[in-house]
């Protein structure tokens, strides 16, 4: 024993990147006899980009970053034989994560109360079960500054204000988890593995606002979510966090699961109350709000899984705590789904005001091909695309807000040249199209209008005059729709016009897809001087449009021609043209 | 009161009044499609929307109150530009065959679209294969011209309490139709054909069967009687012009015999038997116990119908006697046939209805063959004749004035109010009360059953005897009075009414489904006074003094209740089942 | 189950301060389901059976790498604790054998999360 562990990761950016440091390392070692003195590991990622390579010794806590061949010399000499520490080397960024929602995630066991509990859980309840007045709780989230999680950050204290304001001898508290942006799924990490912190949220919330009974209301599709959730029901009843007079006070408070039936507009909270009272999961007007006339008609407050996540540690720690991370008007952290094209696609949790920048590259490990970031896309179908120029923007509500995208509930899907910006407005808008209730006429045929145009534009049929017809019936589902999802759908178009207006003309005039995504835009040619006349793709061709003879060459017919793929995947001499 | 300002008009409205009406108030016309004033705000259409100083978004007008300093532009550039895509994208998912429409002239989309100048078509058209559903032969579901406002929906839902119709799918591929997509006549529906009257565009109209009457009026061999309703006669001039509620009954005669009827009859007339009839059948039960109390009224086929599917533990609450339309059916096949010696076969009954919901009613039962024959051939709504008014050329508002055909034309005052919510039970309770005291009341008006109270209840000392009475109308109200019943029924207390009154429709027969469009309670209520001022000025205003209906007793029915009278006047019900299969 | 009072929280909390004992802890949510987190949790509760080593097997939700799923966080008593990433029955093995009974870590499989918390 009395090995030194060593963590080395070459991290790219600096550095030979063809020098193998890991032998170069194991070599050193041995020169100076300390093979056994140190275990040097290289680890698949160390969580720390395009600084080089990366020398950690986890015991200490020591991470150097761009080591060179010289330093690792030294790193040898010093830190393995002498265990000093070279300050020179040293990494002194602090962590880009914080952690305040998923701070349990990956933790604790979450099918195991006690485990929660041993984590301080339900301390907060029972402070504020002790301690603290309704208004006492308000006044803790409104130093807090914490607004709501699910898209539009609404200020959370004031939601509960008005709604525990409304006299109402009944009211109820609902917890949003009909979470349904594609490509986002922060409510489901916590759900699954931390349902008694969102539970805890919404027991506060109940007692808050002068709730007696919750939902949850739980889209079907996640069902490990649910089952986690229902378990953690029944312990919070077993223990009497749950039921009559919680841990001794006049609190009683009962929370029931409901399932969505997987209509994304359901996460709307008219939609999610009339879903609830099992009427056709439309939206409709506010006034009046939700907490003067909610579920039954009755006084009620909605809040989304990570906003009541946020709650107990606001009440352990303190209003003020929460209100020193992030920006001046956006508090705390937020948890995004990082996908898309970048290296480590996940969950990560960050204070509010980081860049686009160091979400993407210090951690989200940068991009997963070669190919350049483009844009990012935020807030889901009802967002937009930020186009790289602005990845050092500070991510918060109003500065994303300004950039033609939204917060939204934290998708966050990264981009690259290969991907076509019209193609990627038609995804989404596609999304709304096919999850609008059909409620109100903007949204209903606005939105459908919209796809039809798209769809000429990529395939060829698209008309100059068609970029104002969208941007025409996009003010209109923006001014004239019902709820957000209409209001909203038109986003991801817009802000791409806004910003790839280029590519829009690119694929009406010059019938040119740059991205080669859009197949009806696409030809395929031999390239006569490349083709060795081995006739592979002709036999491939699934439609027979390739024809010719070894003499005059082979050529594709662009008429029968379906766009497949097939020949340039088929062909061992790159002599298919893809343009 | 809250104060605020429109257009920089200041306004000043009670609190919960909508931005829309308090506009209204300021002369400002906002369009919408979907808000109707009988109906809650949907929000569907989007038209309506309107700024507000100090909001980014544009809100909806119809649902959102007015607040105290609102700052509210409703007309501007960039809102009427929202408004006209809005339109135009209605319009892409609207065919284009206004001119073969039934809402032709009277479309609440073609208008705006005039309105607001729309020549061209800026979208692709996108329209739905969809099939019409004229299955129930009384109203036509049209659903390719539905504009999925939701009226109908609400009407259905929570007017009339009914839920034959509902929204299918999503999205773009959002429809109504009876839930499980099964034939309206397979649905709860009763036929009240209130949708038909709130649908802003031609996708619900009334089975339209001017051209059946036309033919009827075309054969010789035929002789071709009509009737008129009496809520017919104070709506009609809607569509001519008149001040809402003028009452055109001799103005209908006239126009009726030049349409080419033999005799013209009015339903008002029937009514009075149906005041014998049901009158001598409530003093039946009340005083002998012959029946259940209480008695229930039944000359409402939408009633009837929602009745036997949703309640039939009321069965033998209701009252057996027919409707006044097919009493004077039965009786012109009858007891006219006989007095013109004409064969009855040879006799066609036309009736002039409100009421979509008649045009099932004529074919309900085997009761309604009592003389051998249908008894009704064909039932018009008021809106199928006023066109038949002007395919005939007819300068209607010139005719002059006429009477009816004797013996199954002339009626009392109590007669023609079977036209307004309360009036059957008014009419029965004068009966009534000569019958149990053989004197006329002092007063025959009964205010407290008028108006349009959902439900108006009454206690009416006779001689010593109290009768309790209750009047509902409007589907959504007539479950709260049954309950009461019921409740009493089980707590084995004194029954709460001793005879009820129910209308399918608002305000009664005055606010029928096949009335003319664009009712509102102001409407129904301006109807119902031309009804009740017909009623003041009648000599005779309780249905025994009907000289024609005491002739008909003596030379033919012998008396209420007698044996020819419950063979031709009577019916029966059953119950049934509320889905088809 | 009787009601737990306010002072019940530090009896539980205290019940579960780290008792020094090993354990294996697998990501079991739907991210690691997805990528075989069942099968490899089956794996190492078999294989520990099988070779009778006193070391605790635990689930817990998703740490946010889902591009490692599935990850095992293993923790040896003279060893740093370490999340293993994109772990399989063979990664199974080779965990237990290098470090739960060689006291070596496994090369090339460790993803580390820079986290505050």
């Amino acid at each position: 024993m009395g090995q030194t562990i060593v963590f080395i990761k070459d991290t790219g950016l600096e550095g030979d990147r063809t020098k193998d440091f890991y032998a170069a390392f194991l070599n050193l070692l041995r020169e100076n006899s300390l093979e056994e003195k140190a275990q040097v590991v290289r680890v698949a990622d160390i969580g720390i980009y395009n600084q080089g390579l990366v020398v950690k010794f986890p015991e200490k806590d020591v991470t150097y970053v761009k080591v060179g061949e010289e330093d690792l010399k030294e790193v040898v000499a010093k830190t393995v034989k002498e265990g000093k520490v070279i300050d020179r080397l040293l990494f002194k960024e602090e962590p880009k994560q914080l952690r305040i929602v998923l701070r349990n995630c990956g933790e604790i066991d979450p099918e195991n109360i006690d485990e929660y509990i041993a984590k301080d859980g339900y301390r907060a309840l029972a402070k504020v079960l002790k301690d603290y007045k309704p208004a006492d709780v308000i006044e803790e989230l409104k130093k807090s500054g914490l607004r709501g999680r699910g898209g539009a950050g609404f200020p959370t204290w004031l939601k509960w204000k008005l709604t525990h304001e409304t006299q109402d001898t009944q009211k109820y508290m609902i917890c949003n988890a009909d979470e349904g942006d594609p490509g986002a799924y922060m409510d489901r990490g916590v759900l699954e593995g931390d349902p008694h912190s969102v539970l805890e949220g919404l027991i506060i919330a109940g007692y808050t606002i002068g709730a007696s009974q919750g939902y949850f209301y739980v889209r079907a599709e996640y069902p490990l979510a649910v089952e986690r959730v229902e378990k953690a029901l029944k312990q919070a009843y077993d223990y009497g966090f749950l039921g009559k007079n919680i841990l001794g006070s006049n609190f009683s408070f009962d929370i029931d699961i409901r399932l969505g039936a997987g209509a994304f507009v359901c996460g709307e909270e008219t939609a999610l109350i009339a879903s609830i009272e099992g009427r056709r999961g439309t939206p409709r007007p506010r006034p009046p709000y939700p907490s003067v006339k909610g579920l039954w008609d009755k006084p009620t407050a909605i809040n989304n899984v990570e906003t009541l996540a946020n709650i107990a540690p606001i009440i352990l720690k303190g209003g003020d705590w929460y209100s020193s991370i992030g920006t001046e008007k956006s508090k705390g952290t937020k948890v995004f789904a990082l996908t898309g094209k970048v290296k480590n696609s996940g969950l990560v949790e960050v204070p509010m005001g980081i860049t686009l920048r160091e979400i993407v590259f210090d951690i989200g490990g940068g991009m997963l091909s070669d190919k350049g970031i483009k844009a990012i896309q935020t807030g889901g179908p009802s967002g937009g695309v930020i186009p790289k120029e602005y990845l050092d923007t500070p991510v918060d509500y109003e500065n994303l807000q300004k950039l033609g995208s939204i917060m939204g509930s934290g998708g966050m899907i990264v981009m690259d040249e290969d991907d076509c910006m019209v193609d990627i407005a038609k995804f989404y808008l596609g999304f709304c199209v096919d999850e609008s209730c059909g409620k109100c006429v903007p949204c209903r045929i606005g939105g459908y209008q919209m796809l039809s145009v798209l769809n000429k534009i990529t395939e060829s049929q698209g008309q100059i005059e068609d970029l104002d017809k969208l941007k025409r019936i996009a003010l209109a589902m923006q001014k004239a729709s019902l709820c957000a999802l209409g209001q909203t759908a038109a986003n991801p178009v817009i802000s791409t016009i806004r910003y790839f207006e280029e590519e829009y003309r690119d694929h009406i005039v010059n019938k040119k897809c740059r991205s080669h995504k859009c197949k009806h835009l696409l030809n395929y040619n031999v390239i006569q001087d490349r083709c060795k006349r081995c006739r592979v793709c002709v036999i491939n061709c699934p439609v027979n449009a390739i024809s010719g003879d070894k003499e005059k060459g082979f050529f594709v017919d662009p008429k029968t021609c379906v766009r497949c793929g097939k020949c340039f995947e088929v062909c061992k001499f790159n002599a298919i043209a893809k343009e | 009161m809250i104060k605020a300002k429109i257009n920089n008009i200041p306004v000043e409205v009670e609190k919960g009044v909508s931005i829309l009406d308090a506009a209204k108030k300021a002369q400002i016309k906002i369009p919408t499609l979907c808000k109707h004033p009988d109906l809650p705000a949907g929000a569907g259409c989007g038209l309506c929307i309107v700024r507000i100083k100090g909001t980014p978004k544009m809100l909806r007008a119809c649902s959102t109150p007015l607040e105290d300093g609102m700052e509210i532009t409703t007309h501007d550039p960039e809102i009427v530009a929202v408004r006209r895509t809005v339109l135009e994208l209605i319009l892409s998912n609207h065919p284009n065959d206004c001119l073969q429409c039934g809402r032709n002239n009277n479309c609440e989309l073609q208008t705006l679209v005039a309105d607001f100048g729309i020549r061209e078509e800026s979208f692709q058209k996108f329209l739905p294969e969809t099939e019409k559903d004229d299955s129930t032969r009384t109203i036509v579901l049209d659903p390719q011209k539905c504009i999925r406002c939701g009226r109908c929906v609400k009407v259905c839902q929570e007017m009339q309490n009914v839920w034959a119709l509902s929204f299918l799918e999503r999205g773009f591929c959002t429809r109504i139709s009876p839930a499980g997509d099964i034939k309206l006549a397979d649905s709860p529906c009763i036929r009240c054909g209130q949708c038909s009257n709130h649908c802003p565009t031609g996708a619900i109209v009334e089975l339209d069967e001017t051209a059946k009457v036309w033919e009827l009026l075309q054969d010789q061999s035929k002789y071709c009687v009509v009737q008129i309703a009496p809520a017919v006669r104070v709506a009609i001039g809607e569509a001519f012009g008149y001040p809402i509620g003028t009452n055109l009954t001799r103005k209908l005669y006239a126009l009726l015999r030049r349409l080419g009827f033999k005799a013209v009859f009015d339903t008002n007339f029937g009514a009075d038997v149906t005041i014998m009839e049901e009158g001598s059948e409530f003093l039946q039960r009340f005083l002998h116990g012959t029946g259940p109390l209480p008695l229930i009224t039944s000359c409402c086929p939408g009633w009837v119908d929602f009745m036997e599917k949703f309640h039939p533990d009321m069965i033998d609450h209701f009252s057996s006697c027919k409707s006044p339309h097919e009493i004077v059916g039965v009786l012109s096949k009858t007891y006219y046939a006989q007095k013109k010696n004409i064969d009855p076969k040879n006799i066609a009954v036309v009736s002039i209805m409100p009421c979509t919901a008649k045009k099932n009613e004529i074919i309900r039962c085997e009761e309604m063959y009592a003389s051998g024959c249908q008894d009704v051939d064909v039932a018009l709504t008021t809106r199928e004749l006023a066109r038949m008014i002007k395919q005939a050329g007819i300068d209607f508002v010139n005719l002059p004035d006429e009477d009816p055909d004797h013996m199954l034309g002339d009626y009392t005052g109590a007669g023609v109010i079977f036209g307004a919510t309360g009036g059957v039970m008014e009419a029965a309770l004068r009966t009534a009360y000569f019958l149990l005291n053989g004197k006329n009341m002092d007063k025959v008006e009964l205010n407290q059953i008028r108006g349009l109270e959902g439900v108006k209840v009454a206690e009416i000392a006779i001689n010593g005897k109290k009768i309790r009475v209750a009047v509902a109308h409007g589907l959504n109200h007539v479950e709260y009075v049954l309950n009461k019943v019921r409740e009493a029924e089980k707590n084995n207390e004194e029954i709460p009414y001793h005879f009820i009154e129910v209308m399918a429709c608002l305000g009664g027969c005055v606010g029928g489904g096949g009335q003319p469009y664009g009712v509102t309670d102001e409407l129904r209520i301006k109807r119902a006074s031309g009804i009740y001022q017909d009623d003041h000025d009648a000599k005779l205003r309780c249905s025994h003094e009907n000289p024609f209906v005491q002739q008909l007793y003596k030379e033919f029915l012998g008396k209420p209740l007698g044996e020819k009278s419950e063979h031709l006047l009577h019916t029966h019900y059953q119950s049934r089942p509320v889905y088809v299969k | 189950m009787a009601k737990i009072k306010p002072a019940d929280l530090d009896r539980i909390k205290a019940a579960h301060q780290d008792d020094g004992k090993d354990w294996i802890k697998v990501g079991m949510s739907t991210c690691g389901i997805a990528a075989g987190a069942d099968k490899v949790y089956e794996a190492f509760v078999e294989e520990i059976k099988k070779r009778n080593l006193d070391i605790q097997i635990k689930k817990c939700g998703c740490q946010g790498m889902c591009y490692s799923e599935p990850s095992v966080e293993v923790r040896v008593k003279g060893m740093p604790d370490v999340i293993y990433g994109k772990v399989d029955k063979e990664g199974v093995m080779k965990i237990l054998d290098k470090h739960v009974c060689g006291n070596a870590l496994v090369k090339d499989a460790i993803y580390e999360l820079r986290t505050k918390r």
